[in-house]
C-alpha cells in the first residue's frame, strides 16, 4: 500500500498506452498483416477472460468476497447472446437442439430475442436479477467469507446442473453453435471479428477506467473497509450488505458483458462453460496477476491463458493441470500479492539484506520475531505434552 | 422416477438373471445328485423304487410311487429317468425277482456286474458269488402310461420342493406364471409339508393365483380375496387382467373382488415404496455423511477449505483397487514411463473377498499420510488465510488428479463387490441390498469411531483444544503443529475411508472425487461448523429429501437443484448451520 509517487506517475501513462496498444494499435498492425487474424482472434478471448478477471477482482480484491460464481454470470451473458445469435442464423425449420426434444417451433421465450437491443438488455438484467436475489439472500443473512465461496459454488453447480438438460430448451449438452450473422455482418469474416475485438478491448478500457473511478471513490473506501473489518464498518453505521449487494450485482454484470463479447468470437457457448473449475481457475487468474489492483487480474487472465494455449497443445498437453495447479500453489504460498507484488517483495529482499549486511547485531525483521516466538512456544510446550 | 424406473430394471434385469441361474442350478442339483448316489446312496427312495418296480400289478406300482411325494428329493426324479429308459433290470433268479442295476465295464460277454438297486450291494447268488447279467438277456422293469403320469406327478413336487430354500421359493413362484391348472395338484400337495412360514405364503399365492382361472366361480372369488389378504405383488397384473375380463363379461361380483384386491396390493405397494424410498434416503444420506465426515473435520474443525477433499476420496479408492489386485491378479501400472508390476496372490473367489477387510484401514492409512505429506508442505502456512487455502488446495486437487491419471488412467477401473456384500434381505417384499445395510451401519460405525476420538481420547481433547483457540493451546503446552497435522491427517484418513467405501458403489476414477466436493460441503454447513453431530444430521436429511424429491419429481436433476435452493433458503433461517458454536468473540 506504500507507493512510491514515482510508480503512480509512471503508471498513468503506461496505461494510456496499453489502452491505445489494446484498441487502436493492435486491430491496425492485423489489418495490415502484421499480427495474423488468429492471435488476434485469441487476443479477443484473453481480453474477455481479463473482464471476467475484473469482475471477481472487484469482488475478491476489493470487498473481501470470494465469489465462485462468476463463471455463472459470464456463461449466462454469453446464453443471452446466443440465444440472439441462434435466432440470426435464420433458414427455416428449427436448430437440431430443438427437434431433438420434440419441438418444431421455437420456444416463445427465444422470440424477443431476435431483436439485438432486447438481448443486450438480458445481459444485463438476467445475471443483473440473479445476483440481486442471491446477494439479497446471501448478504442479508450475513453469510461471508468461505460460506459465501461455498454457496455461491453451490449456484453455479446447480445452475451447471440445469444447464445440461435437455429439457431446459437451452441446447443442453451441446449448447449453442453454428452462429452466422450479428447485425448483419457475418462472424466469417475478418473485418467482423476485428471489430468485436475492438469492442471488446474498448470495453475492457472502459471497465478499467470505472473500476479505477470507483474504487477511488468514496464508496471504494468504504468496499475496502468492508474488505478489512466489516464489523467496525458496520458499527460505524454504513449498512454493509447494501454496499455488498451493489458491488455483488455490478461484477455479476461486467462478468455477464464479457460472457456476451466472448461467444461471437468463439462461436460456441455450452454449460461446460459454467462448470464449478472454470470460476476457480478464473480466481487463478487474479490470484497470479495481485488482486486489490485494477491491472493485476488483467494480466493474469492474459498471461495464464498464453500460457494455456501454448501449454495445452500437443506433448505438454497432460501436464497443464500439473503446472496450473502447481502454480497456483507455488503463488499463494510465496506471491501472496501476485505478480503486481513481484516488485515489492524484491525491493522487501533487498531492504532486508542491506539491513543485515548494515549491522549485523541489529534486532531481526519483524517476520523473523514471530518464528523465534513459536520455537519458545513448542520448546516450552515439549514436556508439557510428552506427561 | 426416471431413477426409479432405472432402479426397478435393474431389479427385473437381476430377477431375470436370476431364474436364469436358478434353472441352471436345479440341473446342476439334479447332475449333481445323480452322480452322488453312487457314493452316498439315500436308501429309502431306492427301496422304495425297487419296491414299486417289482410290485406285482399296476395299480399297487402306482400307488408306491406316490408315496414318494411326501419325501420330495431330486434323487428321485433321477430313479424315475432311470426307469424310464429301462437301466433297471428284473432279475429273475428262480421266481424271486429282484430289481439290479449295472455297474461297470461289459467283459467279453458283454454281461456287466450288477448292484442291488434297494441298497446299492452287489448282487451274489446265494453262495456269495457275484452275478453278472447280459442286459439284452434280462427283462428290464417297463412302465406304462399310468405309471408315467404318477412319477410326472412326484416329480413336479421334485422341481418345487428343492431343500433351498431360495430356490424352492423362487420355484414355487415360477410355478404361478402362466396359471397352467396342471401345476396346481403338486402345489397342493406340498402346501401340506411344507413347514417354512415364508415358503407356505409363496404356495398359497401361487395357489390362489392359479386358482384365479379356476372353473368354479366361488374358487375365483376366494381366491381374489385371499391375493388382496396376502398383498400379493406377483399377482397384481394377473388380477388386472381378470378385472378388465370380468368388467367385459358383466361378472360384477368377481369385479368387484378384483378391484378390492387390486386396492390391497396397490396400498401395500405405496407402503413398500415409503419405506423403500426411506431407506434408499437413509443409504444415499450414510454415503454423503462418510464423504462429509472427513471434511467436517478438515473444514469443520480447522477451517482448511480442503478443495482436494475429493482427492483424498480417490486416494482411499485407488488404494482398494491396488489390495484388490493384490488379492487377485497383480497389477501392472506404468507411471510417468515407469513400468512398475505388483505380483498379485491369485486367491480363490470366497477369499478373495477379503481384500476389502484390508482395504478399510489401509486406505485410511494411505491417505492420513498423503494427509500429512500436504499439511506438512502446504497447509501448515495457510492455518490464517482460510480463503488462500480454498485456492491452494484446489492447485493440489487438479495435481493429485493428474498424477492418479498418469498412474492408473483416466479410465475407471474396475471392482469386485464382494460375495458378502451382494445380494440382499428381504423383508415384507420390501428389498434390503446388503451393500446398502452396509453402507448404513458402515457411517454409523465411523461416526461413533469419530466421535470417540474426539470426545474420549486424549488426542481428541488436544484437537479441541487447539482448534478453538490456537494461540491459548499453545500457551498452555501442546504442540499445537504437531495437532494440526494429526487432526489434518485424521480428516484426509476419514476421505480415504469413505473412498474404500464408494469403490463399492460408485465409479472409480481420477475425477471421482469431484462429484461429491459440492454436497459435502453443503453438508457440513448445513450442520454447523465445528459439529460431528450437526454433520450428521444434515447429512441424512439431505440424503433423504433428495432421494424423495427425487421418487416425487421422477427427475434427479430438478431434485437435486430444490434441495441446493432449500439448503440457500434454510441458510437465511440458520446462518451458521444447525447446530452454532457458541462463542463471545466477534470474528
Amino acid at each position: 500500500m506504500n507507493k512510491q509517487p514515482l510508480t503512480s506517475r509512471v503508471q498513468f501513462p503506461l496505461l494510456i498506452f496499453s489502452a491505445v496498444f489494446l484498441v487502436v494499435i493492435m486491430p491496425v498492425l492485423n489489418a495490415y498483416g502484421c499480427i495474423s487474424d488468429f492471435t488476434l482472434g485469441n487476443w479477443g478471448k484473453y481480453l474477455c477472460y481479463g473482464i471476467l478477471a475484473i469482475s471477481i477482482d472487484l469482488l475478491w480484491g476489493y470487498t473481501g468476497l470470494l465469489c465462485l460464481g462468476q463463471a455463472l454470470f459470464f456463461t449466462l451473458g454469453g446464453y443471452m447472446m446466443g440465444m440472439h445469435l441462434m435466432r440470426m442464423i435464420g433458414g427455416t425449420g428449427v436448430p437440431t437442439f430443438l427437434s431433438m426434444v420434440g419441438r418444431q417451433e421455437w420456444p416463445s421465450f427465444f422470440m424477443p430475442f431476435t431483436s439485438f437491443p432486447f438481448a443486450m438488455l438480458m445481459v444485463i438484467l438476467v445475471p443483473g436479477l440473479l445476483a440481486l436475489v442471491f446477494g439479497y439472500l446471501a448478504f442479508r443473512s450475513r453469510i461471508k467469507g468461505v460460506y459465501f465461496s461455498i454457496l455461491t459454488q453451490a449456484l453455479t453447480y446447480g445452475a451447471a446442473l440445469l444447464f445440461f438438460r435437455n429439457e431446459l430448451l437451452m441446447g443442453g449438452n451441446n449448447g449453442f453453435t453454428d452462429f452466422r450473422m450479428l447485425l448483419g455482418y457475418s462472424l466469417r469474416d475478418v473485418s467482423t471479428k476485428r471489430g468485436l475485438y475492438v469492442v471488446t478491448a474498448m470495453l475492457l478500457v472502459a471497465v478499467v477506467a470505472g473500476c479505477k473511478w470507483l474504487t477511488n471513490s468514496r464508496f471504494g473506501l468504504i468496499q475496502r473497509a468492508i474488505r478489512d473489518s466489516e464489523n467496525r464498518v458496520l458499527f460505524s453505521g454504513y449498512a454493509t450488505a447494501n454496499f455488498k449487494l451493489f458491488i455483488f450485482v455490478i461484477s455479476a454484470i461486467i462478468a455477464s458483458l464479457a460472457g456476451a463479447l466472448f461467444v461471437p468470437q468463439v462461436g460456441i457457448i455450452n454449460p461446460s462453460e459454467m462448470e464449478t473449475g472454470k470460476s476457480l481457475e478464473a480466481v487463478v487468474w487474479v490470484a497470479l496477476g495481485g488482486r486489490g489492483t485494477i491491472v493485476g487480474p488483467i494480466a493474469g487472465a492474459i498471461s495464464v491463458n498464453a500460457l494455456k494455449s501454448w501449454a495445452s497443445s500437443g506433448s505438454t498437453a497432460d501436464f497443464w493441470p500439473l503446472m496450473l495447479g502447481g502454480s497456483f500453489v507455488l503463488v499463494v504460498l510465496f506471491m501472496p500479492k501476485g505478480i503486481m507484488g513481484i516488485p515489492g517483495q524484491i525491493g522487501d529482499l533487498i531492504a532486508k539484506f542491506s539491513r543485515k549486511t548494515a549491522s549485523s547485531d541489529a534486532p531481526p525483521p519483524a517476520s523473523a520475531d514471530t518464528s523465534q516466538e513459536a520455537e519458545i512456544l513448542s520448546s516450552t510446550a515439549s514436556p508439557a505434552s510428552d506427561s | 422416477m426416471a431413477q426409479a424406473l432405472l432402479s426397478s430394471a435393474n431389479v427385473m434385469a437381476r430377477w431375470i438373471d436370476f431364474s436364469r441361474r436358478l434353472l441352471a442350478g436345479l440341473a446342476f442339483a439334479f447332475a449333481a445328485s445323480s452322480l452322488a448316489f453312487a457314493q452316498a446312496p439315500e436308501k429309502s427312495v431306492r427301496e422304495t423304487i425297487a419296491a414299486a418296480a417289482i410290485a406285482p400289478t399296476p395299480a399297487e406300482q402306482r400307488e408306491i410311487i406316490l408315496s414318494l411325494k411326501l419325501k420330495p428329493t431330486p434323487e428321485t426324479v433321477t430313479w424315475f429317468e432311470n426307469w424310464k429308459s429301462g437301466k433297471i433290470f428284473l432279475y429273475d433268479d428262480a421266481g424271486v425277482v429282484t430289481p439290479v442295476i449295472l455297474t461297470g465295464k461289459a467283459d467279453d460277454d458283454e454281461s456287466f456286474a450288477t448292484l442291488k438297486l434297494a441298497d446299492d450291494t452287489p448282487y451274489t447268488t446265494a453262495d456269495g458269488k457275484p452275478v453278472r447279467i447280459n442286459p439284452k438277456t434280462v427283462q428290464f422293469a417297463e412302465t406304462d402310461s399310468g405309471l408315467r403320469k404318477a412319477m410326472k406327478e412326484v416329480s413336479d413336487i421334485v422341481a418345487l420342493a428343492n431343500p433351498d430354500l431360495a430356490k424352492r421359493l423362487r420355484a414355487i413362484q415360477d410355478a404361478a406364471v402362466g396359471q397352467k391348472v396342471e401345476k396346481l395338484p403338486a402345489l397342493l400337495v406340498l402346501k401340506t409339508t411344507e413347514k417354512n412360514p415364508k415358503a407356505l405364503k409363496a404356495l398359497e399365492e401361487s395357489i390362489a393365483i392359479i386358482q384365479l382361472r379356476s372353473p368354479v366361480a366361488e374358487e375365483r372369488l376366494a381366491a381374489c380375496e385371499k391375493l388382496g389378504k396376502l398383498n400379493s405383488l406377483a399377482a397384481h397384473d394377473t388380477i388386472m387382467t381378470i378385472r378388465a375380463e370380468a368388467e367385459n363379461s358383466g361378472d360384477t361380483a368377481m369385479a368387484n373382488a378384483a378391484k378390492s384386491a387390486l386396492r390391497a396390493i396397490d396400498d401395500h405397494l405405496s407402503r413398500i415404496n415409503a419405506v423403500g424410498t426411506l431407506f434408499h434416503g437413509l443409504s444415499s444420506g450414510s454415503v454423503l455423511l462418510v464423504v462429509a465426515i472427513g471434511l467436517a473435520i478438515t473444514f469443520g474443525l480447522m477451517g482448511i477449505i480442503n478443495m482436494a477433499h475429493g482427492e483424498f476420496i480417490a486416494v482411499g479408492a485407488y488404494t482398494t483397487y491396488i489390495i484388490q489386485k493384490i488379492f487377485t491378479t497383480g497389477l501392472n501400472i506404468s507411471p510417468f514411463g515407469m513400468s512398475m508390476s505388483i505380483p498379485g496372490m491369485n486367491l480363490s473367489e470366497t477369499n478373495r473377498g477379503w481384500y476389502f477387510v484390508v482395504a478399510i484401514p489401509a486406505s485410511f492409512i494411505i491417505a492420513a499420510l498423503v494427509g500429512v505429506l500436504l499439511e506438512r508442505l502446504v497447509i501448515q502456512y495457510l492455518y490464517k488465510r482460510p480463503l488462500e487455502s480454498l485456492l491452494a488446495t484446489w492447485g493440489i486437487s487438479l495435481v493429485m488428479q493428474q498424477i492418479l491419471k498418469f498412474i492408473f488412467g483416466s479410465n475407471n477401473v474396475e471392482f469386485t463387490s464382494p460375495l458378502w456384500l451382494s445380494g440382499n434381505w428381504t423383508v415384507n417384499d420390501i428389498v434390503f441390498g446388503w451393500n446398502r445395510v452396509f453402507v448404513i451401519g458402515f457411517a454409523v460405525l465411523i461416526i461413533v469411531v469419530t466421535w470417540l476420538v474426539l470426545n474420549r481420547t486424549s488426542l481428541g481433547l488436544l484437537i479441541r483444544a487447539v482448534m478453538q483457540n490456537r494461540n491459548m493451546a499453545a500457551c498452555m503446552g501442546i504442540r499445537t503443529e504437531r495437532v494440526n497435522t494429526m487432526t489434518f491427517a485424521f480428516g484426509c484418513g476419514l476421505a480415504g475411508l469413505a473412498g474404500a467405501f464408494l469403490s463399492q458403489i460408485a465409479n472409480v476414477n481420477p475425477a471421482m472425487g469431484q462429484v461429491w466436493i459440492v454436497d459435502s460441503f453443503m453438508t457440513v454447513v448445513v450442520g454447523g461448523v465445528g459439529n460431528i453431530m450437526g454433520t450428521v444430521i444434515s447429512a441424512t436429511g439431505i440424503g433423504v429429501s433428495d432421494q424423495t424429491l427425487q421418487q416425487y419429481l421422477g427427475n434427479p436433476v430438478i431434485g437435486k437443484i430444490l434441495v441446493l435452493g432449500a439448503i440457500i433458503l434454510f441458510l437465511q433461517w440458520r446462518p451458521a448451520g444447525l447446530f452454532v458454536t457458541r462463542s463471545r468473540s466477534l470474528d
